[in-house]
């Protein structure tokens, strides 16, 4: 389903991920977070962000208490929880907070 | 024993599924148990059920679904890499909008967890590969 | 956080060793082999990687693959150290017969001689080659 962005058209996959992660820009965020009812917060942002800090330092999405041990050792211990980050993203940070910052889908591979 | 074995290669072009399957069949003769097959690279095109190789020649991916049925093996195609390879069950097809899924009796599409899970558990893992 | 899979097999921690052989390019066995590793990271097993042969020039420094089309996935290896996968050997003889050090290298190893390595090796429960 292609999603409408700042007048544009962009392809997504089934589950709404980027066809094409060079179209990310912060507007596709927003939109994708308002088609699951998501309102984006300073909160979601700061790991959104940090999700594509990592992503450009290392190519790959962290592993979810990777991410949970990382947010906690940079943005302090009440954030590097999964309690604190499901309460942020509730279909999985791995899932969501991925889609929205552009990131590859995971492959589902654990 | 309880064994795990890994097969890396696709069927034909490389022994290693061969190989794999006359080891299985050996080890299981002798009372053996094996716990788990896992294709990875491009041993996930042994679960393609599209393969028809001549008829004087013997079809590979038949031969795992048989042997699983016959012995009840654990099948396991990793996921990440069949992606890349166009393996799919219902369930991929699904997901990635496929318009068919081609996986073969016997097989299941899971997660690389499951080798490393199969390496806990077993005795021995025995990878065929290069 | 406790995912599915951390219920089971509480307490049972096998010694995982990857071998790396192959160059980073040309094949897809590198590049998959760390799919591997990141996901045995999840498992809390004690993990060891290897680079031996050309495997050694996976973790070269400055690699720059765009022009074949690949992404740079060395980069991942320096995201080990957050997945607590932190035992990289390289063989000494590997790296001297292609003229490396290490300071070619992207991330800090240890290097063996053969001999060390296969007495590493023999301590391993589990060991996959790539």
């Amino acid at each position: 389903m292609p999603i409408e962005v700042n007048g544009k058209t962009l392809e997504t996959d089934e589950e709404g991920y980027l066809a094409d992660l060079n179209d990310w820009e912060p507007a596709v965020a927003e939109v994708m977070a308002k088609l699951e009812d998501c309102e984006l917060t300073d909160e979601h942002w700061e790991i959104i962000n940090y999700l594509r800090e990592y992503y450009e330092e290392y190519q790959i999405a962290p592993a979810v208490r990777v991410l949970t041990k990382a947010v906690g050792k940079k943005m302090g211990k009440d954030k590097g929880n999964s309690k604190y980050l499901y309460g942020l993203f509730p279909y999985g940070p791995g899932k969501q907070a991925c889609k929205y910052a552009g990131l590859p889908k995971p492959t589902g591979c654990v | 024993m309880k064994f795990a074995v890994q097969i890396n290669e696709g069927p034909y072009t490389h022994q290693a599924s061969d190989s794999a399957y006359n080891f299985i069949v050996a080890a299981l003769e002798k009372g053996h148990e094996i716990i788990r097959v896992f294709f990875y690279h491009d041993g996930v095109n042994n679960a393609t059920r599209f393969t028809t190789p001549p008829q004087d020649d013997r079809n590979i991916v038949t031969r795992w679904s048989e042997l699983a049925e016959k012995h009840n093996l654990d099948m396991v195609v990793c996921v990440a890499a069949a992606q890349r390879r166009g393996i799919a069950d219902e369930g991929e097809a699904k997901r990635n909008g496929l318009d068919a899924d081609n996986i073969a009796p016997g097989f299941r599409i899971s997660g690389l967890g499951q080798l490393v899970e199969a390496g806990i558990q077993s005795d021995r893992v025995v990878v065929f590969g290069d | 956080m406790s995912e599915p899979w951390e219920d089971e097999e509480e307490g049972a921690i096998k010694k995982f060793m990857f071998i790396n052989r192959k160059a980073p390019y040309g094949t897809i066995y590198a590049l998959e082999s760390l799919e591997v590793v990141l996901i045995s990271a999840a498992f809390d097993q004690d993990v060891s990687l290897v680079f031996s042969d050309d495997g050694v020039f996976q973790l070269k420094k400055d690699q720059d693959p765009e022009s074949i089309g690949m992404k740079n996935f060395s980069r991942t290896y320096r995201a080990l150290e957050g997945y607590d996968v932190e035992k990289l050997y390289v063989d000494k003889e590997s790296m001297e017969e292609r003229g490396l050090t290490e300071d070619d290298l992207l991330v800090d190893v240890e290097m063996l001689s053969k001999e060390e390595l296969g007495n590493l090796m023999n301590e391993q429960d589990v060991v996959l080659s790539f």
